[in-house]
């Protein structure tokens, strides 16, 4: 497959930054957007709520369309109109159309990075990087397509010719979270969209805006206006798409309890119903970082830091726990205790901000409650921190005993457990004990400590001598087991499988006892 | 002047001490000579030496060093011995213990002492012979605010260790004075990124500013003592915020009749014209009491820029191909010489021909040996600064002092480059020709 990874923005170089300083400022002179409920590529309400910038919360973002559960139900029958005009083009006819909606975020990266630095306070690198992995996901999935529809290699014998291919399933319905605004609901879409479904995006009310120019940028370059709809809104408009008998494929991003709660309704088969719906769902994590005795600190420090707190700890993969042998403790608790100190804590226009606010007041108050929870282990926080917005200091807690919230529950903030073990088959028990499975690290210059730990992890994704976070399309695929997701990789090579049907055909080609091909 | 250039780079190769050997020095060649023709070996030995500080015991580093070794495909029949011994406890014993003084006695090879007071017997002893040195104090990533005090405290140790002793040692004019006028016996060089936990490329205003609070100071005593300041350069992501650094506290008030201070200059870089420029720029329309010197190098930092431009899909900032790098490093000292008086050039090398190439266009410019000054670094470029000093050059060794754990970067650095396909040093070690040595790159 040729496909190459979009390239970052060389942030480093001092022109590179003003380009995006100068997007903030176009950006900001159109605020608040308008996303209208777009169905059949009809603009409906463009009122209900709205999103605001985590850093200043009095600014609005966007004024949304609330979808209702009527929207929800125009969008799957449109969709299904939709279905048989996209599902009769040919793979490379798909293709043509995600590349011309990757080419459309190409045109608008630095707009569309700017408009994630107000939407979610998603900082700069990290902004640019999602736009990045949308364009990546488009490609990927694009060529992905063109390799499916080929089909696999059956074994053939004399007499008879098998073939396999795989059909499309239908209407897939996708609900999206707001830490990725681009990027996830892009790759959901997109891979729905590749193996020729329909699709319906329900994107997480904290992130309309963002939403709403994937599915402009979709129909821009050619995807039919019925074949992809945009649904803005809360859970019930989700709901109601879980419900629908008529949808095929959910595709779900997001926490735990909603995963769950979406793997159990959708199980549920009313008799109108001709199929059975397939579930792909990501969820939390609880992910560890192990640092053995013979790690280097020099790299484990900062690998940590920035694995744990980058996007203030709201990323599926972040570092929620390190366990450090103890041999080596002390020296590591006291360089990130210096390294925690000096985190800059601030809006995330600035090119400064290494921890931006949290999404919103609830995650605000939950990531303090957590916080309060840890007493008196904690132990570094972060010395300024704004007053308005929803900050969360990032912290760093010590030695709490395996059972604390702060070690089980998944915290997605500013918060960091280390706790010191005997070796690194203690980590792993830790490591083994916890119900999510997503992503984990190891710190160790041990090939045999690299193969034992990858051999026992249970991760999705685990992550040898570096940080935690930051999978590349095509080059970490990504998702995770237990109750962290399904175990469908997003950017590999089999998460397309998720969203077709495979049909094998077999034909006699003997023709009174003489084969005729 | 190119055959200038060939004449001075002969007569410099014929300088150069020959080939007998100390037979420490000698067994430690063999081994970067097995690393340099086999790139598995050499990857498993980069892996040892790096992990050797952090190993907990003999047994450990036994154990870490047969792990790596195993990687390789075909070993060398010393390396099968080293596994066989690793079946027992005594055996593993021995090895760690072989192999940790044959790590300890190449760090020391790169490494002049621990600490500044234990490096000065080495110092005077160079500077009796003819070359003077700068010190760089090795250290581990500087992650907190209190890992950059201890820098800087060790930086200012550092200025008052050399400038006690510096008065003790005995005269060489060609060491202390161009026609520009003195030039201090004193010479540290201090890193941006060991000053400060804040550099982030994205913003390098942040780790600037907290670096410079702690490099005013050393600047302020570096003046009173009368000693040279060299800020060193690192990879591309630190160096917009050197080069700032460097241009606005020079500019300071305080410091605009400072002490001497330089910068440095990565020839690799596709760039380094334009740095080049603005630097030039810069001195001329800085009358600082002491020029600008300019330490023209290669780069250090090649494999990483590489790597990092390849993972994030940039173009590399470096030149991917050694000749265009070494006609860049000759393009760029002719127009470093333009510069003078303004700037101070120091050549950086330890390229045959590119050494040649800057005495050849000083001469050129119709100046006296003594205004370029000619560096090389401990451990690689003993030789050639012995045979620069024997003709009369001016030579400066960089020299590293630190310990093991904080060496270790340092010297997987040099180790790379010494062992490097392309290295000038190799060469000479295959004992290609002076023809092709001294051929125009």
């Amino acid at each position: 497959m040729s496909f190459r990874n979009e390239p970052i923005l060389e942030l480093r170089r001092a022109p590179v930054r003003e380009s995006l300083l100068e997007a903030m400022r176009a950006l900001d002179a159109r605020l608040p957007l308008a996303v209208p409920v777009l169905i059949g590529g009809e603009r409906g309400a463009a009122e209900g709520f709205e999103s605001t910038d985590p850093g200043k919360p009095n600014r609005v973002v966007a004024h949304a369309g609330r979808g209702t559960e009527d929207d929800a139900a125009a969008a799957v029958q449109a969709a299904e109109r939709g279905f048989r005009e996209w599902s009769a083009r040919s793979a490379a006819e798909r293709a043509t159309a995600l590349r011309g909606a990757a080419a459309r975020l190409r045109e608008r990266r630095l707009e569309l990075a700017a408009l994630q630095v107000r939407e979610c306070a998603k900082p700069w690198p990290e902004a640019d990087a999602d736009v990045c992995e949308a364009i990546d996901f488009l490609e990927y999935y694009a060529a992905g397509a063109i390799e499916l529809e080929r089909g696999p290699e059956l074994i053939q014998v004399a007499g008879e010719r098998n073939t396999m291919r795989y059909a499309p399933r239908g209407v897939a319905a996708v609900i999206a979270p707001w830490n990725f605004p681009l990027a996830i609901p892009c790759g959901m879409t997109a891979a729905a969209l590749a193996a020729g479904n329909a699709a319906v995006l329900k994107p997480a009310e904290q992130s309309p805006a963002s939403a709403a120019a994937l599915v402009e940028a979709l129909h821009e370059g050619g995807v039919p206006p019925d074949a992809v709809a945009l649904v803005p809104g809360y859970g019930e408009a989700g709901a109601t798409l879980v419900r629908d008998p008529r949808v095929h494929v959910i595709a779900f991003t997001g926490s735990s309890a909603v995963g769950l709660e979406i793997v159990r309704t959708s199980a549920e088969t009313p008799a109108r119903q001709p199929h059975v719906k397939r579930v792909v769902s990501e969820m939390g994590g609880k992910n560890c970082v192990i640092v053995d005795a013979d790690a280097d600190l020099d790299e484990a420090v900062p690998g940590i830091v920035h694995s744990a707190f980058g996007y203030a700890g709201q990323k599926c993969s972040a570092a929620a726990r390190v366990l450090v042998h103890e041999a080596i403790a002390d020296t590591l608790v006291e360089r990130l205790t210096g390294a925690v100190e000096v985190l800059r804590v601030g809006q995330a226009d600035s090119f400064a901000t290494e921890v931006p606010p949290v999404i919103e007041r609830d995650a605000q108050e939950r990531v303090l409650r957590y916080r309060a929870a840890a007493g008196d282990r904690l132990m570094a926080s972060a010395r300024e921190v704004p007053e308005e917005g929803w900050f969360v200091p990032p912290s760093l807690a010590v030695g709490l005993p395996e059972e604390s919230p702060v070690n089980r529950e998944e915290i997605f903030g500013p918060l960091l457990s280390v706790t010191a073990v005997r070796d690194v088959d203690e980590a792993m028990d830790v490591v083994g004990s916890l119900p999510f499975a997503l992503t984990g690290g190891l710190f160790s210059r041990s090939p045999a400590t690299v193969e034992r730990v990858a051999d026992r992890s249970p991760v999705g994704n685990l992550y040898v001598n570096r940080e935690i976070t930051g999978a590349m399309v095509g080059r970490q695929p990504f998702g995770g087991n237990r109750r962290s997701g399904i175990g469908s990789k997003a950017g590999g090579p089999d998460y397309l499988l998720q969203f077709v049907e495979p049909r094998v055909v077999t034909e006699n080609t003997m023709r009174h006892g003489i084969p005729v091909e | 002047m190119e055959a200038d250039l060939q004449q001075v780079g002969r007569s410099i190769h014929a300088a150069l001490p020959g080939r007998t050997r100390h037979p420490l020095r000698a067994l430690d060649q063999k081994a970067m000579e097995l690393a340099a023709q086999d790139q598995e070996l050499r990857a498993a030995l980069f892996r040892f030496v790096d992990v050797t500080p952090a190993c907990n015991g003999l047994d450990d580093l036994a154990r870490h060093l047969t792990a790596y070794l195993e990687e390789v495909d075909e070993r060398p029949p010393p390396l099968e011995a080293a596994m066989r011994m690793s079946g027992t406890k005594a055996g593993r014993t021995a090895l760690g213990a072989a192999a940790a003084a044959g790590v300890r006695r190449m760090a020391h090879r790169f490494i002049v002492g621990e600490t500044p007071r234990a490096a000065l017997r080495t110092i005077r002893h160079l500077w009796e012979h003819g070359a003077a040195v700068s010190l760089d104090l090795l250290g581990e990533a500087t992650v907190t605010q209190p890992e950059a005090d201890r820098y800087a405290a060790r930086c200012l140790d550092a200025l008052e260790t050399l400038a006690e002793a510096a008065p003790r040692w005995p005269a060489q004019p060609l060491l202390e004075s161009d026609s520009l006028g003195p030039i201090p016996r004193v010479n540290l060089s201090v890193k941006v990124s060991a000053l400060t936990p804040l550099l982030r490329p994205e913003a390098p205003e942040v780790g600037r500013d907290d670096a410079a609070r702690r490099m005013r100071p050393l600047l302020e005593r570096a003046q009173e003592l009368g000693a040279h300041l060299h800020i060193d350069m690192e990879s591309v992501d630190t160096l917009e915020a050197t080069m700032e650094l460097v241009f606005e506290l020079l500019d300071e008030p305080g410091l605009r009749d400072g002490p001497s201070a330089g910068v440095v200059l990565q020839a690799y870089l596709r760039e380094s014209p334009d740095q080049l420029e603005r630097v030039i720029e810069w001195a001329q329309g800085n009358e600082r009491r002491t020029p600008l010197v300019v330490r023209l190098v290669k780069g250090a930092y090649w494999d990483h820029e590489v790597v990092e431009a390849r993972q994030h899909g940039w173009t590399p900032p470096v030149f991917e191909q050694k000749a265009e790098s070494d006609r860049n490093f000759e393009a760029l000292t002719r127009r470093l010489l333009e510069g003078w008086p303004h700037v101070r050039p120091a050549v950086a090398s330890h390229n045959l021909r590119s050494v040649a190439h800057a005495v050849a266009a000083n001469r050129a410019a119709g100046r006296d040996d003594r205004d370029l000054e000619l560096q090389v670094l401990r451990g690689l470029g003993d030789d050639l600064a012995a045979a620069l000093a024997d003709q009369g050059m001016r030579v400066r060794i960089y020299c590293p002092v630190g310990d093991l754990v904080a060496g270790m970067a340092y010297l997987v650095r040099r180790l790379l480059e010494n062992t490097a396909n392309e290295s000038f040093l190799g060469d000479q070690q295959r004992g290609v020709s002076i023809e092709e040595l001294l051929a125009a790159p």
